[in-house]
């Protein structure tokens, strides 16, 4: 029993940094209605920048945080202006095979800047491990929730009580009216991805602080939790990233524990197929368009 | 020529079967991020046939098509109420499990006093066909290249055929498909199933032309290329594919000195080609001209004389 809760609880503190994932990816395909593979390795190239000026001037945690979070948005930018912008409406795949592409790209540059396979990061100010009765603590998982708690609630306020987030919810809404009332559709994206970039770099930071180390499969690691995440919970719904990255983050835990390392990645893939198989819109999303539904707004 | 580039163009050769069904998949709709998985069980299933069960290597080809395909259709029916990026990530899912669970399976018999067979995370090593029959890779590489030729030409015809037509208006409006009073369901299980199969091919001459084949060769990179390959070449007709795999590993693969940057220019070019041709460099509308240029100088040709 002790086990059983123990192991949810680091559950959700690890699931609290692929809910942040996974916002990012959820709020690019509520804005885009296209699918950004390139998150992940806008994260792990700011990542890498910050890094890289840690291992070679030594710089302290606080200045590799704010390069990380430039440099992630300054990415994040790129992927927007080459991938998005600049492809055809209407070219759904395109968009998709092209930020796909800029992932291998941006993965190579990262690289290239640290060519060893692994390196240390600067670990979060607070460390160290406290236990609570049975229970054991992690300072760095703590604040890891915390900041996932804080960055939720901020990106809350901004989408319901600001000018902004109005826009932006018009624009997830439908992007042909929202147009119509004024609002400048392309700027509204374009700072999306600004926004999304910058919630990655947190989690990012947060993630690696943790980790103490980054690896070259950072990208792909990232990319894939945050996709599962919010696919659990439903595209394009922000309540359901946040569930969908608790609930992947728990099943994890408990899957490495009982059943043994190699059955984690597993057990997560077998339960975001189940839940595609059986629940197609994932926990909290919308349903997906019937078909007479469908069939309704062509006319 | 020599072996490196006997091994570059029989890697073409067998890359292009899986950008050919994950092309086949493209003209009906869907995007696959997943058909690594059907590459990695047909190489597997082929592997085990010749290597643990002595048959030749047609049988194995053969058995590794079917498996891919069988699996393929499970699949497909599985996921036949998802579309758009639900079915991609389910595919993406499915593939990873197969990957994952390849990982973990350890069966393995014993051949000539060897213990032969998938060895989990370790790979499945000495599918020794190649040796054992004492075929060059030259050789092996006709092989691969008269596969590749007859699975194209089955799939330039069936695209002349009503399947074809059907599997194109599948892609542009399946409600309009249904309309017509096809049944597209078992139209989709079909196109999951060949395409299934295809990548069953070139997994199964992968295995035979590595003699070793690992999990790990059948990640998520695998199929996202496979993808990316059909969207470069174009989705108008079956020859587009093998021309992205073409630009990928045979003209990247030549150009030395952008070695180490090779995914850096790679990924500029193709992101580049793909805002200014959003559907591959031989799109629909491309063939059509082509093909109308080409019979217009028939004409003339007849004409003239």
């Amino acid at each position: 029993m002790i086990d059983f809760v123990q192991n949810t609880v680091d559950g959700i503190m690890f699931g609290s940094s692929y809910a942040l994932l996974a916002i990012g990816f959820t709020i690019i395909f509520g804005v885009m209605r296209r699918l950004n593979l390139a998150y992940g390795a806008t994260i792990m190239l700011g990542a890498y920048a910050g890094t890289w000026l840690h291992v070679h001037y030594q710089v302290n945690a606080l200045v590799v945080a704010m390069t990380i979070l430039a440099c992630t948005v300054l990415a994040g930018i790129y992927v927007e202006r080459l991938c998005f912008r600049a492809v055809r409406r209407d070219a759904v795949l395109a968009s998709m095979v092209s930020s796909f592409v800029i992932w291998m790209q941006l993965e190579e540059v990262a690289i290239h800047l640290l060519p060893e396979r692994t390196y240390p990061f600067p670990s979060l100010f607070v460390a160290g491990s406290f236990e609570l009765g049975p229970f054991l603590f992690r300072a760095e998982q703590i604040t890891m929730l915390a900041l996932a708690v804080v960055m939720v609630a901020a990106l809350n306020l901004l989408l319901h009580r600001t000018r902004y987030g109005l826009a932006l919810r018009a624009v997830c809404e439908s992007p042909q009216a929202a147009g119509y009332m004024g609002i400048d559709t392309r700027w509204v994206m374009l700072c999306a991805f600004a926004l999304v970039s910058l919630v990655g770099g947190v989690a990012g930071y947060a993630i690696l602080a943790t980790d103490e180390q980054v690896t070259p499969f950072f990208g792909l690691w990232a990319t894939f939790k945050g996709l599962i995440a919010m696919m659990l919970g439903g595209m394009g719904s922000l309540p359901g990233a946040i569930l969908g990255g608790l609930v992947l983050g728990v099943v994890e835990a408990h899957a490495q524990w009982y059943l043994g390392n190699e059955y984690k990645d597993l057990s997560a893939y077998v339960l975001l197929f189940a839940i595609l198989v059986l629940r197609p819109g994932g926990l909290m999303g919308r349903r997906i368009l019937g078909r007479e539904e469908l069939a309704f707004r062509r006319v | 020529m020599d072996g490196y580039v006997i091994t570059v163009l029989s890697n073409i050769g067998m890359i292009s079967f899986i950008a050919l069904s994950a092309y086949l998949l493209l003209i009906t709709g869907e995007i696959s991020f997943g058909q690594q998985a059907y590459f990695g069980l047909g190489a597997y299933a082929a592997g085990a046939a010749t290597a643990m069960f002595a048959q030749p290597i047609w049988v194995g080809i053969l058995i590794g098509a079917c498996v891919a395909g069988f699996v393929a259709v499970l699949v497909g029916a599985l996921t036949l109420r998802l579309s758009g990026l639900y079915f991609s990530i389910s595919t993406l899912a499915f593939a990873e499990m197969v990957r994952l669970v390849l990982l973990i399976v350890e069966v393995q018999v014993e051949v000539d006093g060897e213990m032969v067979g998938p060895d989990g995370a370790n790979g499945f090593h000495d599918i020794r066909w190649m040796f054992e029959r004492d075929i060059s890779l030259t050789e092996f590489m006709f092989i691969i290249y008269a596969l590749l030729a007859v699975v194209l030409i089955a799939l330039l015809l069936m695209e002349r055929s009503r399947l074809g037509s059907v599997f194109r208006m599948l892609g542009s409006d399946d409600l309009l498909a249904e309309m017509q009073g096809l049944n597209t369901v078992r139209y989709r299980i079909l196109a999951a199933g060949m395409a299934g199969a295809i990548a069953g091919i070139g997994g199964a001459l992968y295995a035979h032309f590595t003699t070793y084949v690992e999990p790990q060769f059948f990640n998520a990179m695998l199929g996202v290329h496979a993808l990316a390959y059909g969207l470069i070449g174009g989705l108008g007709t079956a020859f587009g594919p093998l021309i992205g795999v073409a630009i990928d590993l045979g003209f990247l693969e030549a150009v030395r000195f952008i070695q180490g940057y090779r995914m850096i220019v790679f990924g500029g070019l193709v992101a580049v080609l793909l805002i200014l041709m959003p559907r591959g460099i031989l799109d629909e509308e491309r063939v059509h001209r082509l093909k109308v240029l080409f019979s217009r100088r028939n004409d003339a040709g007849a004409r003239g004389r």
